[in-house]
């Protein structure tokens, strides 16, 4: 563990880390951990402190079960920070955050987390914790909050909105489970609505050092991502290729028979079936 | 609809001349808490027209009441706010325009309602609760007052409110838990319990001296409450 806390000095920002994805993680793929245990990995030690915020959903109990569910037998300390009920915690939200190593934001209502998050006070923690070297994890209206923007359903249509603005750029998620959303982020974005950006399939997650995206990876193989960019007015898209997780970079499925693995990779099949049509939030 | 208190619920509907009045609720302090959705509809939808708004859940539209919150809100005789965090509420009503559409609705003349956080924030503000150092929060400002609820929940509730109060916050009024405000426009027209010693105080701070009225209040559970029948439509604070 570190001993880092709201004392801590700032890092360059070089060493800032915020991964962003499009969908997954222990919300939307309980039984695939690779994204989660990369997470974990972001952290610059061997048993981090990763804490949960489950703002986005409305602190469901769902979520909270199932960030334990994942992170509570693997080499981490997990805890999470439910906004909606802060009669059980009794330390400053400024502490609480800034002792973290990483900080995980769940799916859910884009608009609500940054309503919830301003009222608390919470924006000014969480840039406080990136600047010191605390690594922002997300997934969907968890992942789109870090960029200048975004595309939400918080009210019901996609519509495109702002993000705390961490990183520069745009970000749409759910790109292939969702694909209502493309065409307004696309739209928003030749008419200068929104800067260019990344759309990022389920599975598919962006690791930012500083500004910089340094690498995609993904949990499932056949998605992706793509830049998107208005330049003299035409839309400019580039497909980018993730790394597939698991696959011996990381992960322990170098010594796993070929069976197992063929059974994983069903599961993973099915999960993303089944999940792309339960999941149609963010 | 909390363990106990459904005599201020029935309270709120002896309002309503409606037969079958319609009551929406807004679980919103909760963060839409299924449990507390659950507890509104097994309480009110067999003698009410019963709905809720669910902020959370706004993209599962096309089915839903979140299509077209004003029009829907605006259209029912009472407005139930549930408890929870205050403050993470009126965020997320402020982010929807939700603030806007109360204060319509209660300029309509549609009767608000709630408990705790739903009491809290129909005024101009209040205390915090349950969380650190109790703080001032900016409520919706229809009642020009101050509010602290769970008056008599932990001790040290009563002196932070005088201390607040002594300290520039707007006079006020206080209710324990099972009392409740009933307000008609800006005016405090009854307090009522259903629990013994529960009540409901004017505090204020006068010369530099907090003084603590405590108000009269009808007990619920008597006969004569029973009869009594009120005015229709009021903002009622519990």
């Amino acid at each position: 563990m570190s001993g880092r806390g709201p004392s801590s000095p700032r890092v360059p920002r070089a060493q800032r880390v915020i991964f962003a994805m499009g969908g997954g993680g222990f919300t939307m793929e309980p039984l695939n951990p690779l994204l989660d245990d990369f997470v974990l990995s972001l952290a610059p030690c061997a048993r981090p402190r990763i804490l949960f915020l489950p703002t986005a959903s409305g602190d469901t109990a769902a979520q909270i079960s199932a960030f334990y569910a994942r992170y509570s037998d693997r080499a981490c300390v997990p805890e999470h920070l439910s906004l909606f009920h802060l009669r059980d915690v009794n330390r400053p939200l400024a502490e609480i955050v800034l002792g973290q190593d990483i900080v995980y934001t769940g799916g859910g209502s884009m608009r609500n987390l940054l309503a919830i998050w301003r009222a608390h006070g919470l924006d000014q923690i969480l840039t406080s914790a990136w600047e010191r070297g605390v690594v922002l994890a997300g997934l969907s209206a968890g992942a789109m909050c870090w960029f200048e923007g975004g595309v939400t359903r918080s009210s019901g249509p996609a519509t495109h909105m702002c993000g705390l603005g961490l990183l520069a750029g745009s970000l749409t998620v759910h790109a292939d489970g969702e694909p209502d959303r493309l065409p307004v982020w696309l739209s928003a974005i030749s008419n200068g609505t929104l800067p260019g950006g990344w759309a990022v399939d389920d599975g598919v997650g962006l690791c930012f050092r500083g500004g910089h995206l340094q690498r995609v990876v993904s949990s499932r193989p056949g998605a992706s991502a793509q830049r998107v960019d208005a330049v003299a007015g035409e839309l400019v898209r580039d497909r980018l290729e993730p790394e597939l997780l698991g696959s011996g970079v990381l992960g322990g499925d170098v010594n796993v028979d070929d069976d197992v693995r063929e059974l994983r990779e069903v599961i993973r099949l099915r999960e993303r079936f089944t999940q792309t049509r339960r999941y149609r939030r963010s | 609809m909390d363990k106990g208190n459904s005599p201020l619920d029935d309270y709120v509907l002896s309002l309503v001349e409606h037969r079958r009045p319609r009551v929406c609720f807004l679980p919103t302090a909760s963060g839409d808490a299924d449990h507390y959705v659950v507890r509104f509809y097994r309480r009110f939808s067999t003698s009410c027209q019963a709905s809720h708004i669910s902020l959370f859940r706004r993209d599962q539209g096309g089915q839903g009441v979140e299509d077209d919150l004003e029009a829907h809100l605006l259209a029912q005789h009472v407005i139930y706010v549930g408890g929870g965090n205050v403050v993470s509420m009126l965020g997320v009503w402020r982010a929807h325009g939700l603030d806007k559409v109360l204060q319509a609705a209660w300029h309509k003349g549609i009767l608000l309602c709630g408990p705790s956080a739903g009491s809290l924030c129909w005024f101009r503000e209040s205390l915090s609760a349950f969380h650190g150092a109790p703080r001032r929060v900016q409520g919706l400002g229809l009642l020009p007052y101050s509010n602290c609820v769970h008056y008599d929940a932990e001790p040290e509730r009563r002196a932070e409110y005088h201390r607040f109060i002594g300290d520039g916050m707007s006079p006020g009024f206080a209710a324990d838990d099972g009392a409740a405000m009933h307000f008609c426009g800006t005016e405090l027209k009854r307090v009522v319990s259903c629990e013994e010693r529960a009540g409901a105080y004017r505090v204020c701070a006068v010369g530099g001296e907090v003084i603590e009225e405590r108000l009269e209040a009808l007990d619920l559970r008597t006969d004569a409450a029973q009869a009594l029948a009120g005015r229709p439509r009021e903002p009622i604070a519990a």
